[in-house]
């Protein structure tokens, strides 16, 4: 049992991470807004927390605290004008957004562009991880609950409406933006003291996707749909490897197939993500 | 509900059955037995008895952008594990996918340290991968010998329980630009790397390096990134200064376009590559566009050594083409195998790490194997260049 | 700088041709189609299977622009019309748009193996033109020639038949088109055959200039279209040719004035600075209902 869980801590580890990040997508998926940017906003994070703790003492609280800050702080100079853009058009100006930032950190020799951060100690855990993760689960719920949740909820439904009654519109998106910024950061920050090392290479396009689609298979009707999602798209992998080796497929192909399935699966039958199947069966 | 997604998952099962039992085509290196798993004892395949011998786990990269190198570290390994097995040992290697990226590789170490309780680990295939799982092995006190990661620093230095086979960029390519310039004799360069990937940035910064010593002064710089498929441009660009030679460090598929692009726009000057050059692939993909291209290579494929031959005729067995990486893997399950035999036949992970460090002077494909005391490798590598659609050692 | 400028018309021509399929699904569904970039894969697949069994090149790109259609029509039935009436769909679609993709790519990595597949050598005569100063194969230039000619049909297809007046329609407001009696299920299906058909000549051009075909060259050129697209006017086929072939020259002259690690920048600069400044792209008014 103890070997167990030694051998799948990193998946717990990684479902931890991978939670907080579709969380960040959500942040701004609950207010009607599709932004993308999130992988950027993950490797400023992470590069900020690697640099940090490579070149002061530190104590690691103050380390994660600036991986959080510091694309905040960047979201908001980039959310004044790319929230009056609706829709798609948003979706695209954040990738856009999101590929500079990993082209800058390519192309920026003091990081050693693609070779990146390594020998990052150790100083994320499961607990840091997960009280991390609780924390913006805890978040999350209060903003749901306040009459600013219902704010969004108006926005969300219709922008122009809102407006009209009298809703901050930039200002409600806006904030959203930076939350869904810093829990991306602190997310990256995390992730680069849990696996020793930082690298453009991990923030490209196919990121921001892969924490759109766990948020969206877990639901975004609810608040923890995101997490949920994050669980199953980061354990269904492993899940595939064993089932795989069982019944004698060779690894490959195989697992990309079936995850490409059972996520067209999930999005066809299940529109309000996984946290549905819970509710229907009940 | 369930209904439903029964009636949508069934006929997609077979549909798995059906592809993913059919062995990937355009690779004979998979050539596991028909409905085998991977995970199965690779030596069970050679009739060998696995219990009671030392379990090794290999994370190679099976999927994502370094595929093409983990399916010749994978032919490498089988064909070297066959042959032992068949000789008497009693060796079982668990091969697994980490995906080509970082997670899946801890993820596969911790399976490998934690569950399988495998006395030693190869790979994983990528230097990015090895500086995020390797510590976890050194935490574990697990020997790693790591078989294709080429970054000098972040590997080996990562501490005491990890090794590695392959030579590392600056021990190959300083001694190869020396060869090539007496050979073709140039005294400027245009260079032209794959930026935004590990491999050929760090190829990069070793060529710079070595071109600064010798003398030969880079009249320009050019990049690309690993998804192009296009280079006219920085090849036009740099066919305009007029090099004397073009240095490139690319991976095997944008080398072989590169080269052809750049012909094919009519540079006819020599060309030097970088490691990522030593594959069968870019032969093959860059066909008469290769001719005379000249390269650093760790193996090389005329060597007379009778490992190198019993390398080069189990690949040929097995309908694989023997390059650089696959006899890094091979050399690595025999220097394993070895240090097992230097322990007295006992396979834990204190003395597989006790007879890594007694390996001295084996016979493998890469000549005669020895670390150094920084458990990197130490042989002498050597240059070759491409004539009738062949690697051909340089003298 | 006159090679670099054919250079440029080289590879805007396939960008271009990328994009109009991209942008023709853009603009009647408000979709966006991320398998687009598998379909333009799987074509280049087909067509080298084809020429593998000594099909002429001439016979191999037609039918591998029909199986393009093909897959296409698959594609939106399978991804796209389930989820239509759906309030969220422009976000589910994307995501069901990427487990397709996911889909095509590990079946061709299935049946090609995940290294770089290529053309045979002479699948296409070797010869070399000179163009005032700069040289240009004989391929090149076809492959300029067929893109234009795939565009001003598409053009001509849209702007002339009942087809492109019902896919003009649907685009506008398919509730009003369903009034006017279309069958908008139809014609949606035609739009995607006749956009994965185009993106799939894309692909098997694409695959043919640069011979290395693998199951993830799609991603080089997805992002590109999009800032294609963007530039262009969402949903404009016109915005989308000329900003096809402006990417492409806007790349190699960054390429030959900055160096090359600044092309993608400024390819994503462009792009965020047009939405910012002009969200409807260049040729906006075609695409006024996009607001």
């Amino acid at each position: 049992m103890r070997d167990l869980f030694l051998a799948y801590q990193s998946l717990v580890a990684f479902v931890g991470i991978n939670g907080l990040l579709a969380l960040s997508v959500y942040a701004t998926l609950c207010c009607g807004q599709l932004s993308l940017a999130n992988a950027g906003f993950m490797a400023i994070g992470a590069y900020t927390g690697a640099l940090i703790t490579l070149h002061s003492n530190a104590p690691f609280i103050a380390v994660l605290a600036a991986a959080a800050l510091a694309p905040a702080l960047v979201a908001v100079p980039l959310g004044l004008p790319v929230l009056r853009l609706r829709g798609v058009f948003l979706a695209i100006a954040t990738i856009g957004f999101g590929e500079m930032v990993r082209l800058f950190f390519v192309n920026w020799d003091y990081t050693n562009g693609a070779m990146g951060l390594v020998a990052i100690p150790q100083r994320a855990g499961l607990w840091t991880i997960w009280l991390s993760l609780a924390v913006a689960l805890y978040l999350l719920a209060r903003v749901r609950g306040s009459r600013f949740g219902t704010a969004l909820e108006a926005i969300r439904e219709d922008e122009t409406a809102a407006r009209t009654m009298g809703i901050d519109t930039t200002a409600h998106k806006l904030a959203m933006l930076v939350l869904g910024a810093g829990l991306a950061g602190l997310a990256g920050g995390l992730e680069a003291h849990y696996t020793f090392m930082v690298a453009p290479g991990g923030y490209g396009f196919a990121r921001v996707v892969e924490m759109l689609v766990q948020a969206v298979v877990g639901g975004t009707a609810a608040f923890f749909g995101p997490v949920a999602g994050a669980a199953f798209l980061t354990v269904l992998p492993e899940v595939l490897r064993e089932a795989g080796s069982r019944l004698g497929f060779a690894p490959g192909p195989f697992r990309l197939l079936l995850n490409g399935l059972i996520l067209l699966a999930v999005i066809l039958y299940l529109p309000n993500g996984l946290v549905s199947l819970k509710r229907r069966k009940a | 509900m369930r209904a439903a997604a029964n009636r949508f998952l069934s006929p997609l099962l077979l549909l798995a059955v059906v592809t993913g039992c059919k062995d990937k085509a355009g690779s004979g290196a998979a050539s596991a037995p028909a409905g085998s798993s991977e995970n199965a004892p690779a030596g069970a395949a050679a009739g060998a008895p696995a219990a009671g011998g030392a379990v090794i786990g290999a994370a190679l990269s099976i999927t994502g952008p370094a595929a093409s190198y983990g399916a010749q570290q994978r032919a490498g390994i089988q064909a070297a594990v066959e042959e032992l097995n068949a000789a008497g040992a009693r060796l079982e290697v668990r091969i697994e996918d980490d995906s080509s990226t970082k997670e899946q590789g801890i993820t596969v170490f911790q399976k490998f340290i934690n569950l399988d309780k495998v006395s030693a680990i190869i790979g994983p295939t990528l230097s990015n991968t090895a500086s995020a799982a390797d510590p976890l092995a050194q935490q574990a006190m697990v020997p790693v010998l790591a078989v294709s990661n080429t970054a000098a620093t972040g590997i080996t230095d990562i501490g005491n329980y990890i090794w590695r086979d392959s030579l590392t960029e600056a021990q190959v390519i300083p001694g190869a630009f020396k060869k090539a310039k007496e050979k073709l004799g140039f005294n400027t360069a245009g260079v032209l790397y794959g930026n935004d990937d590990v491999f050929t940035k760090a190829g990069y910064d070793v060529m710079q390096k070595a071109l600064e010593n010798l003398q030969i002064k880079v009249l320009g710089t050019q990049t690309f990134a690993k998804p192009d498929r296009d280079y006219h441009a920085q090849i036009t660009a740099l066919a305009a200064l007029k090099p004397d030679v073009l240095v490139i460090s690319a991976l095997a598929d944008n080398a072989a376009a590169i080269v052809s692009q750049a012909r094919q726009s009519g540079y006819t000057g020599p060309i030097v590559g970088g490691n990522g050059f030593n594959s069968p692939g870019f032969l093959k993909n860059a066909g008469a566009a290769a001719e005379g291209v000249m390269v650093g290579t760790s193996w090389n494929s005329l060597g007379t050594g009778p490992a190198n031959q019993r390398f080069l005729e189990a690949m040929k067995k097995r309908g694989a083409n023997p390059d650089q990486f696959s006899a890094q893997a091979y050399t690595g399950v025999y220097i394993l195998a070895e240090a097992i035999k230097l322990a007295g036949g006992k396979t834990g992970r204190e003395d597989i790490q006790a007879g890594l460090a007694k390996v001295h002077d084996l016979d493998t494909p890469l000549g005669k194997f020895s670390f150094t005391p920084a458990r990197d490798a130490q042989h002498e590598p050597s240059v070759q260049q491409v004539k009738d659609g062949k690697f051909q050692i340089v003298q | 700088m006159e090679q670099q400028a054919l250079n440029g018309l080289f590879v805007g021509s396939i960008y271009a041709l990328f994009a109009v399929g991209y942008t023709l699904v853009f603009g009647v569904l408000d979709i966006l189609n991320l398998a687009h970039q598998a379909v333009f894969m799987l074509a280049a697949f087909i067509a080298l299977a084809l020429v593998a069994v000594r099909l002429p090149l001439w016979a191999a790109l037609p039918l591998a622009m029909v199986a393009a259609g093909c897959i296409g029509l698959v594609l939106e039935r399978v991804a796209f019309r389930p989820l239509r009436d759906r309030a969220d769909s422009n976000i589910s679609g994307l995501i069901s748009s990427i487990a397709v993709a996911t889909v095509f790519e590990a079946i061709a990595m299935q049946i090609f193996g995940p290294d770089i597949s290529r053309f045979s050598e002479n699948t296409f005569p070797d010869r070399i033109i000179h163009v005032g100063s700069a040289t240009a194969s004989l391929l090149q230039l076809c492959i300029i020639g067929i893109s234009v000619l795939l565009m001003g049909a598409l053009t001509l297809l849209l702007a002339r038949t009942r087809l492109g007046r019902q896919i003009r329609a649907v685009a506008e407001s398919p509730r009003a088109a369903r009034v006017l009696g279309i069958n908008v299920n139809r014609v949606i299906a035609a739009a995607f055959f006749i956009s994965s058909a185009l993106g799939g000549a894309a692909g098997v051009l694409f695959g043919l200039a640069f011979n290395s075909i693998s199951p993830d060259v799609g991603r080089s050129v997805e992002l590109k279209g999009l800032a294609v697209i963007i530039l262009g006017g969402m949903g404009s086929i016109p915005g989308a040719v000329a900003a096809g072939f402006a990417l492409g020259l806007i790349e190699v002259f960054t390429v030959a004035r900055f160096g090359s690690s600044w092309r993608d920048g400024v390819s994503f600069a462009v792009l965020f600075l047009v939405l910012l400044a002009r969200p409807r792209g260049l040729f906006g008014q075609a695409a006024a209902r996009e607001a």
